[in-house]
C-alpha cells in the first residue's frame, strides 16, 4: 500500500481534516485521569497498487474512503486457497484416476460375481445397479441445485457490481464467498411453514411441484456425463429427453390452476403457451445434428464429433459452417425459453404477475419449483455440450488436453453453457408476450426449417 | 429483404454489445462496502451526532434559542455567592428531537465551538431515556443519560462510537 500522493486530487480528504490542535487546551476533557482524548487518525484509504489512486474513483463526494483492504480478511485468503485446492484436486484426480466409467464397470462386475456366488438372479443385479444409477443421477440434480443457485447469485451480483453472498459458511473465516448460502437457505425452506391457500384445490396444489420436478429427473436418464457414462443408453435418447421434459408443462398449469389465484392462473397458462411454442424450434434445431450423426442416441451423436479438421479444428457440430451456428443459437434460445428464465420469464413475470404460477407456494414446495428450473438449466447445458460442443472430446488436439478424461471435458462444457444461461439471464430484459410469440413462430421456427434444408444440401453434396 | 437481414444483423450486434458490457462489469471490482468490517468516512460537512464540550461553553443560551426543535437545554453554573458565571451547570441534548440542522453549531460564539456535529453516523439508542444526553459538571466528557427508573445517570449502552472524540472543524 502506497502513501497517498499529495498532488493527487483524489485523496485530499485526510489532509483537510484538522487534527485536535494542541494550541487549544480547552479541548482537553474535564476528567483529569483521561489525560488526552484519543487522537483522530484518518483511515488509510484503499489504493490501487498499480497507479496509487483510489480504487473507487467514480464517487465524487461520498463515499470518500474505504476502511481495510478486504483481501486482508482471513476468509478471503482461506477461500481462495480452498478454491485452488478444489480445482487442483479435481484436475489431479481426473488425470490420475482417468475414467469414472471403468470404475463403474469394475463395480458392476463385482456386483454380478457377488450375486453369482450367492445364487441370486440377474434381475437382482440389474435392480440394484439401476437403483444405484438412479441415486447418482438424483444426486447430480440435487447438488446441481445447490451449486447453480449459489453460482447464479454470485454471477448476478458481480454483473451488477455487487458481491453477492459473502458471510454464510463459518464465523471462523471458512466463508469463502458465502459458499454455504444455498445449503442454509435450503434448511430454512425446509423449516418454513407450508401454506396452502383456502381457495386452493388442495390435492392438485400439492401434486403440482412433484409433477414439475419428476419429469426433469426422469429426463436425465439418457444424458451423457462423459463417454459411455449415461444412466441408460437409449437409441431414442434425444426424443426421450424432449418428450419427458415436455411433461413438466402440465405441472406448471396445475400449479397455476390449483392456487386459486388469478395471477397464478395467468402465469400457468402463459407458461404452457410459451413452452409448447418453444418445443418446436428446439426440436427442429437439433434435426441437422441428428441428420449428420444419423442417430438419436446421444452416445453416437457424441462419437460423430470425434476427430479434427486439418488436425486443429475439432469436428464439433457447432463448427459446421452456417448450419452448426444457426442450430446452436436456436437451440440455446429455446432452451432458455424452456426453463422460463429471464428474457423469457413471462410465466413468472414479477412486475406483471406477482410471481406467476408459484405465487401461492411457500417453503419446500416453492423450492422444488426452483430445483426443477435449475435441473432444466443443467439438462440444457448437457444437451448443448453433447449436441454441439463435441461431448467429452477435447477442444485442442494436443497431449495434455487429450489426456484429461471425457467426463471432465463434458462437465466443463456444461458449466460453460450454464454460465451462458446465467449471463443471458442477467443481461436481457423480459419479452412482451406478443413479442415472445412472434419471435418463436415468425423467426426461430422458419429459420430452423431453413437450417434443416441447408443441412440436407450439405449431406447431398458435401458429406457423400 | 435487405431490411429484414439488416434488422437481424443490427439486433445481433446489439445483443452482443449488451452481453459484452455485462461481461466486462462482471470482472470489475464490486462497489459494495462490507459495512461492519469496512466503514465509510463521511464527507467533511457531514452532520453526525452532536458533541458538547463543557470546558469551552460560556453558557450563553444561543444554541438553545437557535434550535428549531427545542432539543437543547442548559443551566448556568453559580459561584459560591450565588451569582451566575459563564460556565454551564448542566447541558442536555435530546437526540430524539434533534434534526441535525447545524443551527446550534452556527450560533455558538465560542472558538472552538462548544457544540458541534461529529462525523459519527452510528447513532443508536436502545432506550428512550438514552436519547437525552446530559453533560454535568465533573462528569466525564462523554454524554451520560438519566435513567428515570433508576433515578441515576448512566453510561449509554446503544451508542457505538460517540465515545471517540471526533475532529473539530473550527
Amino acid at each position: 500500500m502506497t502513501a497517498p500522493n499529495p498532488e493527487d486530487k483524489k485523496v485530499p480528504q485526510p489532509a483537510k481534516v484538522p487534527e485536535p490542535v494542541a494550541a487549544t487546551p480547552a479541548a482537553a476533557p474535564a476528567a483529569a485521569p483521561k489525560a488526552v482524548p484519543p487522537k483522530y487518525v484518518p483511515p488509510v484509504p484503499v489504493l490501487n497498487h498499480k497507479n496509487g489512486r483510489l480504487i473507487e474513483d467514480r464517487f465524487t463526494t461520498w463515499p470518500t474512503q474505504v476502511f481495510a483492504n478486504r483481501w486482508s480478511r482471513p476468509g478471503f485468503q482461506w477461500g481462495a486457497g480452498m478454491l485452488v485446492a478444489i480445482f487442483g484436486g479435481l484436475a489431479v484426480t481426473g488425470i490420475v484416476v482417468g475414467e469414472l466409467a471403468t470404475w463403474a464397470d469394475k463395480f458392476y462386475a463385482a456386483l454380478s460375481s457377488f450375486a453369482a456366488s450367492k445364487g441370486l438372479s440377474a434381475l437382482f443385479v440389474e435392480g440394484v445397479w439401476t437403483m444405484i444409477k438412479v441415486l447418482i443421477v438424483l444426486h447430480i440434480v440435487l447438488i446441481n441445485g445447490l451449486w447453480s443457485i449459489w453460482w447464479e447469485r454470485k454471477i448476478s451480483a458481480h454483473i451488477q457490481s455487487r458481491v453477492g453472498p459473502t458471510y454464510a459458511g463459518s464465523p471462523k473465516g471458512w466463508n469463502f464467498h458465502g459458499w454455504a448460502q444455498t445449503a442454509i437457505d435450503g434448511i430454512k425452506l425446509l423449516l418454513k411453514e407450508d401454506i396452502t391457500p383456502a381457495a386452493a384445490d388442495k390435492w392438485v396444489h400439492a401434486l403440482a411441484p412433484g409433477l414439475v420436478v419428476a419429469p426433469c429427473i426422469i429426463a436425465f436418464a439418457p444424458v451423457l456425463f462423459g463417454d459411455n457414462m449415461a444412466a441408460a443408453s437409449l437409441d431414442i435418447g434425444t426424443l426421450y429427453i424432449f418428450a419427458v421434459a415436455g411433461i413438466s408443462v402440465i405441472g406448471i398449469v396445475m400449479a397455476g390452476w390449483a392456487s386459486g389465484n388469478k395471477y397464478s392462473l395467468l402465469g400457468g397458462l402463459r407458461g404452457a403457451a410459451q413452452i409448447v411454442s418453444y418445443e418446436l424450434p428446439r426440436g427442429f434445431s437439433v434435426v441437422p445434428v441428428l441428420m449428420f450423426a444419423g442417430s438419436l442416441d446421444l452416445q453416437i451423436i457424441s462419437n460423430a464429433q470425434a476427430g479434427y479438421w486439418h488436425g486443429i479444428i475439432p469436428r464439433w457440430f457447432i463448427f459446421y459452417p452456417v448450419v452448426g451456428q444457426i442450430a446452436f443459437v436456436i437451440f440455446l434460445i429455446s432452451s432458455v425459453a424452456e426453463t422460463n428464465r429471464t428474457p423469457f420469464d413471462i410465466p413468472e413475470a414479477e412486475s406483471e404477475l406477482v410471481s406467476g404460477f408459484h405465487t401461492e407456494y411457500s417453503g419446500m414446495k416453492w423450492s422444488i419449483f426452483f430445483l426443477a428450473e435449475y435441473a432444466y438449466v443443467l439438462l440444457g447445458s448437457f444437451l448443448l455440450a453433447t449436441f454441439f460442443l463435441g461431448g467429452g472430446a477435447s477442444p485442442i488436439n494436443a497431449a495434455p488436453f487429450t489426456l484429461i478424461p471425457s467426463w471432465m471435458w463434458m462437465l466443463g462444457k456444461a458449466m460453460l453453457m450454464m454460465f451462458v444461461f446465467l449471463w443471458v439471464r442477467w443481461t436481457l430484459p423480459r419479452f412482451r408476450v406478443d413479442q415472445l410469440m412472434d419471435f418463436t413462430w415468425k423467426f426461430l421456427l422458419p429459420w430452423s426449417f431453413v437450417n434443416i434444408a441447408i443441412a440436407g444440401l450439405y449431406l447431398a453434396f458435401w458429406f457423400k | 429483404m435487405i431490411r429484414y437481414f439488416s434488422n437481424i444483423a443490427n439486433n445481433t450486434k446489439a445483443l452482443i454489445q449488451g452481453h459484452w458490457i455485462t461481461l466486462k462489469y462482471m470482472f470489475k471490482p464490486a462497489v459494495t462496502i462490507h459495512y461492519p468490517d469496512e466503514k465509510l468516512v463521511p464527507f467533511e460537512m457531514f452532520r453526525g451526532a452532536l458533541l458538547f464540550d463543557q470546558q469551552v461553553c460560556i453558557s450563553c443560551n444561543l444554541c438553545v434559542k437557535a434550535c428549531p426543535s427545542n432539543c437543547i437545554a442548559l443551566e448556568n453554573a453559580k459561584n459560591e455567592t450565588g451569582k451566575k458565571i459563564a460556565k454551564v451547570d448542566w447541558y442536555s441534548i435530546d437526540f430524539g428531537k434533534c434534526n441535525f440542522c447545524r443551527l446550534c453549531e452556527e450560533a455558538c460564539p465560542t472558538k472552538p465551538k462548544s457544540v458541534w456535529h461529529s462525523l459519527d453516523y452510528e447513532v443508536i439508542f436502545v432506550k428512550r431515556d438514552e436519547m437525552v444526553r446530559c453533560w454535568k459538571k465533573d462528569f466525564p466528557f462523554i454524554g451520560k443519560y438519566f435513567d428515570r427508573k433508576a433515578q441515576d445517570f448512566k453510561d449509554p449502552e446503544g451508542q457505538v462510537s460517540i465515545h471517540d472524540v471526533q475532529p473539530r472543524r473550527s
